[in-house]
């Protein structure tokens, strides 16, 4: 059943595509399997009431910005954390605003897989969302969670559920509070001894299978070629040997300072459920002290790392370069 | 065929005293999640009520990093030290992936020997699936859930007790000891084999699925499957029956070594000239696709997919192979045999 939030993103599409504002909207749509939704490409107002948002949604839909033609006219339907990896991709010249229609909603959370279905011998069934209230058919049983003992780590510790900058928002309640830069759950990380945190970042990465879905799912990580890729010179070891897993979960999170906007869908596509966004929540935590800057959330401030001062122009990067190439 | 019966107790003692003459692989709960490992202490085998692993158990035969050889200034071959195991608990999607991977490594003209030994040194007793999941579809691909292919035995829980087949030479040396089943326990068993193959899905059409795929090639359908494809290797990785390698020399470490390799990844085909032969994703979809439905059909007459459905629970986008073959199915495509 389409809720009045799904009807209002459908009418917006709908109008958006018989006006000819936009080429496509991209949103998500009912998945193949009960606990999971499908990132879906609409091109015909015929077809808006595919459009669906819900807990389920756990990609970032701003990664597809980075797979399809930059002059297409695209419209995303964006939460807090897909709003603002549209602005920092579009401070990063990778697309220019004007082609962007950004439909921004409230955010109301993603829920965690892992934390409804205890165990792998117990799969889930279905999944019936009700308010705050989530509704859960186990293969043991019925089961009835808060919203909020299910949500992902990444969106409990999420600092800015509304969208930013965008060009209309849903007008539906979303189910957090706006607050400045908080990553206080970093704390017990910090304060343990050097040998304990690499015990547990170890414990995270070994697990680590080398398939890049962290990567991919990732709007931020859009490089032609990869350093993990890249072999004349090799950098990182290419085995699931801990040297290479390390590598790989050390650097990748590096690449990220300043940039990852928390929104933890590497974390949701992981196949082996490693914990990652610690370790970008930590870079970002140093950005904030260090230059007051969050990611994404202001469109017309440049990322520490990239306002390379007077050689902007030179370089094309920031808010004017964006629009000259 | 034997089939022979055991109490879930007495299996209990046996499991035990194969791991003193054996090294055993079996499903243990590692607190993540359930995956093939070497089995120190017996009690923590998960034996019933569970589906599947997630890492696929071709990575017994076909490690996802292995040494082929050391080198320092001279090659050297890396020394056969395999010993006889038992892989316990495997799944007949699984199982009848590794007879997929013997077309692929064994059955040619330069046999792959690091698979060979490995496979040769195993006694595989698989389990039948008497609650498949909803992502499981091995009786779409020509698979069961109570397949015996490259089995030595196969269990069914019945009850308190197995059903033990047995299928092989190897498999008679396991279980010679077992009393034989009485006829009121098989007939118990066929009923509830048909009982569960009834609820599987039916069978694909394998060469009308594969004379549609095969007409799709030009064609905008591949445009449509892929354009949420992220680009990872979930799917592939996972797959029980994909068995892609890239061969690598780590130079530090003095070892040449292979990887598993997918032709997800943009970098699998990407030339050294710098031409990529299959430029983007809707290229490497469509490899995937027909390399499971088209080219092993093409080969040996048999689907590429088990049906395991790994692909379909684990794909961060929920790409369902299983959805892309009836689209495929039920679609016009021009110039197509009927």
């Amino acid at each position: 059943m389409p809720t009045t939030r799904d009807q209002k993103i459908q009418a917006e599409a709908k109008r958006l595509l018989q006006e000819g504002v936009v080429d496509v909207v991209i949103g998500f749509t009912k998945g193949t399997l009960p606990y999971k939704m499908q990132p879906c490409f609409i091109q015909h107002a015929e077809d808006v009431e595919q459009l669906e948002l819900n807990g389920l949604c756990s990609n970032n839909l701003a990664v597809y910005l980075n797979h399809r033609p930059k002059d297409e006219r695209t419209a995303i339907v964006v939460r807090g954390c897909e709003s603002r990896a549209v602005q920092t991709l579009v401070l990063e010249n990778r697309h220019a605003r004007e082609n962007l229609y950004l439909i921004g909603v409230p955010c109301i959370g993603i829920l965690d897989l892992q934390k409804i279905q205890q165990h792998e011998q117990d799969p889930v069934l279905a999944i019936q969302e009700e308010g705050d209230q989530v509704h859960v058919t186990l293969k043991s049983g019925e089961k009835t969670f808060q919203r909020s003992e299910i949500l992902h780590n990444a969106c409990l510790h999420c600092n800015h559920p509304l969208p930013v900058n965008a060009d209309m928002i849903i007008d539906e309640a979303g189910l957090f509070e706006e607050r400045t830069f908080d990553k206080s759950y970093l704390e017990s990380f910090r304060s343990l001894s050097l040998k304990e945190r690499y015990q547990e970042f170890t414990k995270e990465a070994e697990r680590c299978i080398r398939c890049y879905a962290c990567r991919e799912a990732c709007p931020m990580c859009y490089c032609e070629e990869c350093f993990v890729n890249h072999s004349r010179p090799q950098w990182v070891d290419s085995t699931i040997d801990p040297a290479g897993q390390q590598a790989w979960h050390i650097i990748r999170a590096f690449h990220q300072t300043g940039r990852c906007v928390s929104c933890g869908a590497c974390e949701r596509a992981c196949p082996m459920n490693i914990k990652m966004t610690y370790l970008t929540d930590l870079l970002n935590q140093d950005m904030f002290k260090e230059y007051d800057f969050e990611p994404g959330l202001d469109p017309a401030l440049m990322p520490p790392f990239l306002a390379l001062g007077e050689d902007n122009e030179k370089f094309g990067v920031g808010p004017e370069g964006s629009h000259a190439g | 065929m034997q089939a022979k019966w055991i109490s879930k107790k007495e299996l209990k003692k046996l499991l035990t005293a194969w791991t003193k003459h054996y090294l055993v692989y079996a499903p243990i709960d590692n607190d993540h999640e359930l995956a093939f490992q070497m089995v120190k202490e017996p009690a923590r085998i998960v034996v019933d009520g569970y589906s599947n692993t997630r890492y696929p158990a071709k990575s017994l035969f076909l490690p996802q990093s292995e040494v082929l050889m050391k080198y320092d200034g001279i090659l050297h071959s890396v020394e056969n030290t395999e010993k006889e195991k038992i892989l316990f608990g495997i799944r007949p999607c699984d199982a009848h992936a590794m007879q997929l991977l013997e077309h692929a490594l064994v059955d040619v003209e330069n046999p792959d020997l690091y698979w060979k030994q490995k496979r040769e040194s195993a006694i595989v007793i698989s389990k039948a699936c008497i609650a498949p999941e909803e992502t499981c579809f091995c009786t779409a691909v020509g698979g069961s859930p109570f397949n015996t292919a490259d089995s030595d035995v196969l269990l069914v829980e019945m009850g308190e007790d197995y059903c033990v087949y047995v299928l092989t030479e190897k498999g008679i040396s396991l279980c010679k000891e077992l009393p034989d089943a009485e006829d009121t326990q098989l007939q118990a068993v066929k009923k509830l084999t048909k009982k569960v193959v009834g609820r599987m899905p039916v069978l694909l059409p394998k060469q009308e699925l594969h004379n549609a795929l095969m007409a799709s090639f030009e064609t905008e359908f591949w445009k449509d499957v892929s354009q949420s494809c992220l680009g990872c290797g979930v799917c592939t990785f996972l797959c029980p029956s994909c068995f892609c390698f890239d061969i690598v020399d780590e130079t530090v470490r003095k070892e040449r070594v292979r990887n598993w390799d997918t032709c997800m990844f943009r970098t699998y085909s990407l030339e050294a000239s710098g031409h990529n032969p299959r430029p983007t994703k809707v290229e490497r979809t469509r490899q995937r696709i027909m390399h499971k439905f088209a080219y092993w059909v093409d080969l040996i007459d048999e689907i590429g997919c088990t049906g395991c459905g790994r692909c379909v629970k684990y794909c961060p986008v929920n790409i369902d192979i299983r959805e892309i073959a009836e689209k495929a199915l039920h679609r016009e495509f021009e110039g197509m045999k009927k």
